[in-house]
């Protein structure tokens, strides 16, 4: 199945986006979590804070479903 | 002059006598605003030895070359002055819309001068200056009197408040604006009371002149266009920096009872989806932002009555929550509602009261000091009324009143080890012993422990969170980036989240203003600023310098206890490399004092010979300075 992860700012680069500036699209086994998938890419986990999906925030335990567009953000600082 | 309002204004708060001059070019180019406007006037013009709350400290309200304009969140404005809680350079800056407004009604800079002998406002109405009584405003809370003041005056107004914390001059005063953006740190809050000004008032109908419209709207435009589908903006907008509550108890770096350990059980119950799910009214954003990630909040506790307040975001939930031993949002909320309110920074105020409950632990302070009350971890009653004793300075409030540092000086018996605090201002939300290079940034910072100067949390992470190698040049870097800003005066969170370049924004600067600037001279006015403002430091409280960049003991030696930071400490030993390291980067001597070399490169050669006759000037370099003083983090620390 296939996944869109999407990101920018630190994990822009690592993320490698091919679809347009801020989208990857994935192919991956069901039932995959994030944090296989992330493995996978090369992306260090402790570098995205949380998954964003349909509006809700996800752990990196979360396995995706076929089309699911995932937001991934790294840490940052309070205002 | 292109970009900027075009007028000074000094105000003399003892005669009352008001002056307009012109915004020199010369001065704004080569400071830029906000922080640099700061930096420069408070070295040139407050005497060495003036008290902080005394006749001859200024205080200073300017916005930046950015404020009021195109520039994506052009909204910020700097206050600063002499701190009371640090004895050094001020600067605290905050959105809304106040900046902007001042820039309508023509003016680069205010510069309150001297003490007024009884209660004032300052009304501004484009032309019409005036410091009008404010003897029924007196005692007001800052939100209540904000609320009063546009009943008083029309909503189009824009107000600036301080509480009853400022009057008394609690050194971790803030002021308050917009019912909620707060110039907080410093104790800017304090030195406004000081001068007996209550509030600022302002309404400005003019518009700032601009070197290139088409080619600025344009760029706006390009950048509006891109950024509103930026992935990250949704998150943003739906939870503001309250998100990071669960990574940061995740990573060991979230403060729990006083930064005793670094996972706070409990922690989902004070997180930015609690947040969400249980007190969030709406959005809210600052002047020409499209991000908001204000929350507007409303805390029902029973028993009390029901609070609206902006917030709490990240920092305040680490403090007033996590440090405090709170679990419940509601409680955050009311704390972050009564420490605006009584004109207090949540920062500061939050660590302090953290501090006062372990020495209530400890049995250092007692019933006795607290009016008969107990200050329990997590008990809304009984930071209540801590808080209330230190607005007041009552009692205990009194000790209190002076930040973890200066209680920790009163109180004695061991404290200061665990006063989390740099230069007597207080560390931000963020426990350091798994993150070595934000301890060096909060112990080297030029206005005391904030992590809005340099936030290495993800630095640490990238070059490795066990060896203190390579931190030191970084933090530079980040040091000069962050509070580039606050120089600026444009929300930093567009360059930080939604991928809008620093070299952006240095474009907007010159279709704004017709200068040819490039990042590389901003990047040196901010190294200049932090050179002055580290010698100002050192000027008024004696060398060498490195004596002050000290770390609490906890952070040093005490080994965490639990969660997954469970054994870090950071170290003497690694922590005297990073420093030796950070001042080499910086072309300072092993003291910790600049050198002539270094400051003549900035164009400070008048500040070397001030520290030359002070016999404060660093040792020559045998080889020269550093030629790059400050290395940028691939691929990219924010
Ligand atoms: S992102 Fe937040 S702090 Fe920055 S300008 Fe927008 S609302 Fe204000």
């Amino acid at each position: 199945m296939i996944i869109y992860l999407r990101s920018g700012r630190k994990l822009h680069d690592l993320l490698k986006p091919d679809v347009d500036q801020y989208t990857r699209h994935v192919e991956m086994q069901e039932g995959a979590t994030l944090v296989e998938i992330l493995g996978e890419l090369g992306i260090p986990l402790v570098m995205v804070a949380f998954a964003f999906v349909d509006g809700k925030v996800r752990k990196l335990d979360y396995a995706p479903t076929d089309g699911d567009v995932i937001t991934i953000q790294s840490p940052v600082a309070g205002g | 002059m292109n970009g900027f309002g075009g007028t000074i204004l000094r105000i003399n708060m003892e005669t009352g006598e008001i002056k307009r001059t012109p915004t020199p070019e010369k001065f704004a180019r080569e400071w830029m605003g906000a922080r640099g406007f700061v930096a420069k006037t408070v070295y040139d013009e407050v005497p060495r030895d003036a008290d902080p709350l005394g006749p001859e400290n200024i205080l200073i309200m300017a916005p930046g070359v950015l404020t009021g304009t195109f520039a994506p969140a052009g909204s910020k404005i700097g206050f600063g002055c002499i701190s009371p809680a640090t004895n050094g350079h001020a600067d605290s800056n905050m959105g809304g819309h106040l900046g902007a407004e001042m820039k309508y009604a023509g003016y680069d800079m205010v510069v309150f001068e001297r003490i007024s002998p009884e209660p004032v406002y300052l009304y501004i109405d484009d032309d019409t200056i005036e410091l009008r009584s404010a003897g029924d405003y007196w005692g007001m809370g800052s939100l209540d009197l904000e609320k009063r003041m546009k009943d008083d005056l029309g909503e189009d107004f824009q107000i600036a408040t301080i509480g009853p914390a400022g009057e008394n001059g609690v050194v971790y005063s803030c002021i308050t604006h917009d019912f909620g953006r707060q110039a907080g740190r410093c104790g800017v809050g304090a030195v406004m009371g000081s001068k007996k000004l209550k509030a600022i008032a302002i309404r400005g109908t003019k518009s700032i002149p601009v070197h290139d419209l088409p080619t600025l709207t344009k760029s706006t435009y390009d950048i509006i266009q891109r950024t509103k589908t930026h992935p990250l903006m949704e998150p943003w907008q739906k939870y503001g920096t309250a998100l990071f509550v669960g990574w940061s108890n995740d990573h060991g770096c979230f403060p729990s009872r006083n930064f005793q350990t670094t996972y706070h059980e409990g922690w989902e119950g004070i997180s930015g989806e609690k947040l969400a799910e249980e007190i969030l009214v709406t959005h809210k954003a600052c002047f020409g932002c499209w991000i908001n990630c204000g929350k507007y909040s409303r805390a029902r506790i029973p028993g009390k009555p029901d609070i609206y307040v902006e917030g709490p975001e990240y920092e305040t939930i680490a403090l007033c929550g996590g440090s405090c031993g709170m679990t419940n949002i509601h409680d955050v909320a009311y704390a972050n509602y009564l420490c605006d309110n009584l004109g207090l920074d949540t920062m500061s105020g939050g660590n302090t009261i953290g501090f006062a409950m372990e020495c209530y632990e400890k049995g250092i302070i007692t019933k006795d000091d607290l009016e008969g009350h107990e200050l329990r971890w997590g008990n809304i009653d009984d930071f209540e009324n801590v808080l209330r004793m230190i607005a007041d300075r009552r009692g205990i409030g009194e000790v209190l009143s002076h930040g973890t540092k200066g209680a920790a000086e009163r109180l004695g018996r061991g404290t200061l080890a665990f006063a989390h605090q740099a230069k007597g201002m207080e560390f931000s939300g963020y426990d350091t012993r798994w993150y070595s290079a934000q301890l060096l940034s909060y112990c080297t910072s030029d206005i005391g422990a904030h992590h809005n100067r340099s936030w290495a949390i993800t630095a640490d992470i990238e070059i490795g969170q066990d060896t203190p190698e390579g931190k030191a040049a970084v933090v530079i870097y980040l040091q000069h980036i962050r509070p580039l800003f606050d120089t600026w005066c444009c929300c930093r969170l567009f360059w930080g989240e939604v991928d809008v370049t620093a070299e952006e924004h240095v474009d907007t600067i010159g279709y704004l203003t017709g200068w040819d600037v490039t990042f590389e001279e901003c990047m040196k006015i901010s190294e200049k600023i932090w050179n002055l403002t580290r010698s100002h430091y050192i000027e008024r409280n004696g060398g060498p310098g490195r004596q002050f960049d000290v770390a609490p003991a906890r952070q040093l030696e005490e080994k965490v206890p639990s969660g997954p930071a469970e054994g870090q400490r950071v170290g003497v030993e690694n922590f005297e490399y990073m420093l030796d390291d950070y001042y080499y980067n910086r072309g300072w001597d092993k003291n910790g004092n600049p050198t002539r070399e270094v400051l003549e490169i900035l164009g400070l050669p008048h500040v070397a010979d001030n520290l030359e006759k002070a016999g404060l000037l660093g040792e020559p370099f045998e080889d020269g300075v550093p030629k790059v003083r400050g290395q940028r983090l691939k691929p990219k620390a924010m």
